[in-house]
């Protein structure tokens, strides 16, 4: 053999040969059976050196794209209908077939018999002989892809439904601080609306007092409010200032407690009188005995108008 | 009789006849071995496993037309697989690229890693014959096999690698094959 094509042959069964070189061997092996068995011998020489890399599983998703790619090429019939289902369904069918044609071909009945066997003979060719045990072994193949595959939906379904039930929970954890945040606004909304504060700027008649200032906050509802003093001249020894509320409903002042000051002469403190007295009211402040007194005896040295 | 007793060429006849149990069984049979050329020639496991899907779609088409009188389905599918591995290079443009003489000489073939991994006897023999063939080839002649092999390069890349003639490159793959052919078949 003429050494080139022995050349073009070997490079051939490594794929080594492009365009022109590929085209001239392709050409020669037509006519030359010599050539295609050396082509043969050299690929088979080639493909065992294939033997000496070591093997390496592939990853086991490969071998089910690869199922599925077959199926969507064309392959569903292998995999899912039965070669026995589609002799059944070729059988009525011609069955069907013959019935209509008896009718309307009685008279050349001899011939349709002629057909019909040829016709059967040439399906009975055309199909492949079925194995049952093969047939039960691919069914059996495809039960367990299908039980696997329903096994990994309902544990996937398990999972979703898991997550649903932990949403719901929380959801309705959260409905229920939504309700209680909401009634505590309303609560705060009502209180807010409900309360009734009186702010009193009082000035003093008195002259050792006539710098001093004195404020009051005055919550009706609550009953309780805040005093703040300012500038305030020391109260003589042995005495205390005094506050009262003086309510309209009450035969004298109610007091409200002794207030002392600070060394600058201010204070700010809360005060409550200690009977319960009216929502609207009106505030004095006097300079009593030590410790305060009952019912008021000392000179008032502030008083609301 | 179970399907495991089948050998290559009868299965992969099967799988002509649109049998995919005969087909999975092939593919066990040979994807690990397809599969480890695939990641020598392409450096790259993905690329690999594309590629190996791509070889046995390819294999189910031309199935029906196997016949095993002129191939063995080995040989058979190691040649779809490098095709398709050499189409893949190329579209990747490697296989006209230029590689380092270095890279080249590291592509050797040694059975011993293979045949140990490998449980079948059969083929343990079979590579240990492979093997001893391609160390009877002079070291030349051998080592532009393996790396053609392996590389998948055209020879014009590998003569220019090597820094060789196109001529010697192409005479010692010629001599290097027809002798390894003529070794495998029980000449001396």
């Amino acid at each position: 053999m003429d050494e080139r094509y022995e050349e073009l042959a070997a490079l051939n069964a490594l794929r080594m040969l492009e365009g022109e070189e590929q085209r001239a061997l392709d050409g020669a092996c037509v006519s030359d059976k010599e050539l295609r068995t050396l082509i043969a011998e050299l690929e088979e020489a080639t493909a065992e050196l294939a033997l000496l890399v070591p093997p390496a599983e592939p990853s086991a998703g490969l071998k089910k794209h690869l199922r599925a790619q077959i199926r969507s090429k064309g392959g569903t019939a292998a995999f899912g209908i039965s070669r026995g289902a589609i002799l059944g369904i070729a059988g009525w069918a011609l069955a069907a077939g013959l019935a209509v044609s008896s009718i309307w071909l009685w008279n050349e009945r001899s011939k349709f018999i002629e057909r019909h066997d040829s016709a059967l003979k040439a399906i009975a060719a055309a199909i492949p002989a079925t194995d049952p045990t093969e047939e039960k072994k691919e069914t059996l193949s495809l039960e367990d892809e299908l039980k696997s595959i329903r096994a990994a939906y309902e544990k996937k379904q398990a999972a979703l439904n898991t997550e649903i039930e932990s949403l719901r929970q929380r959801e309705t954890e959260a409905n229920n601080r939504i309700t209680q945040l909401t009634a505590e606004t309303e609560a705060l909304k009502k209180q807010d609306a409900e309360a009734q504060f009186q702010i009193a700027s009082l000035q003093s008649e008195v002259w050792e007092y006539r710098r001093s200032e004195m404020e009051v906050v005055w919550d009706g509802r609550r009953g309780q409010g805040v005093i703040m003093l300012d500038k305030m001249p020391r109260a003589e020894s042995g005495k205390d200032y005094q506050l009262w509320i003086v309510d309209p409903s009450q035969p004298d002042p109610v007091s409200a407690g002794v207030i002392t000051l600070d060394d600058k002469g201010s204070v700010k403190t809360v005060f409550k009188p200690v009977v319960p007295v009216g929502e609207t009211a009106r505030f004095a402040l006097s300079v009593e005995k030590k410790g305060g007194v009952p019912k008021k005896e000392g000179q008032i040295v502030f008083i609301s108008p | 009789m179970s399907q495991p007793e089948l050998n290559d060429e009868e299965l992969l006849q099967r799988a002509g006849r649109r049998d995919p149990r005969a087909f999975e069984q092939l593919y066990d049979r040979l994807a690990p071995r397809l599969y480890g050329l695939l990641r020598q020639m392409l450096h790259d496991e993905r690329e690999a496993e594309d590629v190996l899907q791509d070889s046995f779609v390819q294999l189910w088409d031309r199935a029906p037309g196997f016949d095993p009188a002129r191939s063995k389905a080995f040989t058979w599918s190691v040649m779809i697989v490098r095709h398709k591995a050499i189409d893949r290079m190329r579209m990747l443009g490697r296989r006209n690229r230029l590689v380092e003489s270095a890279a080249l000489e590291r592509s050797v073939l040694d059975a011993d890693s293979a045949v140990a991994a490998d449980a079948g006897q059969e083929t343990a023999e079979r590579a240990q014959s492979v093997l001893a063939a391609l160390r009877e080839l002079p070291k030349d002649q051998r080592q532009l096999i393996e790396c053609a092999f392996l590389k998948g390069l055209t020879h014009h890349v590998i003569a220019e690698a090597l820094n060789l003639p196109l001529g010697t490159v192409k005479t010692n793959i010629r001599r290097g094959l027809l002798r390894l052919r003529d070794l495998l078949k029980g000449g001396d």
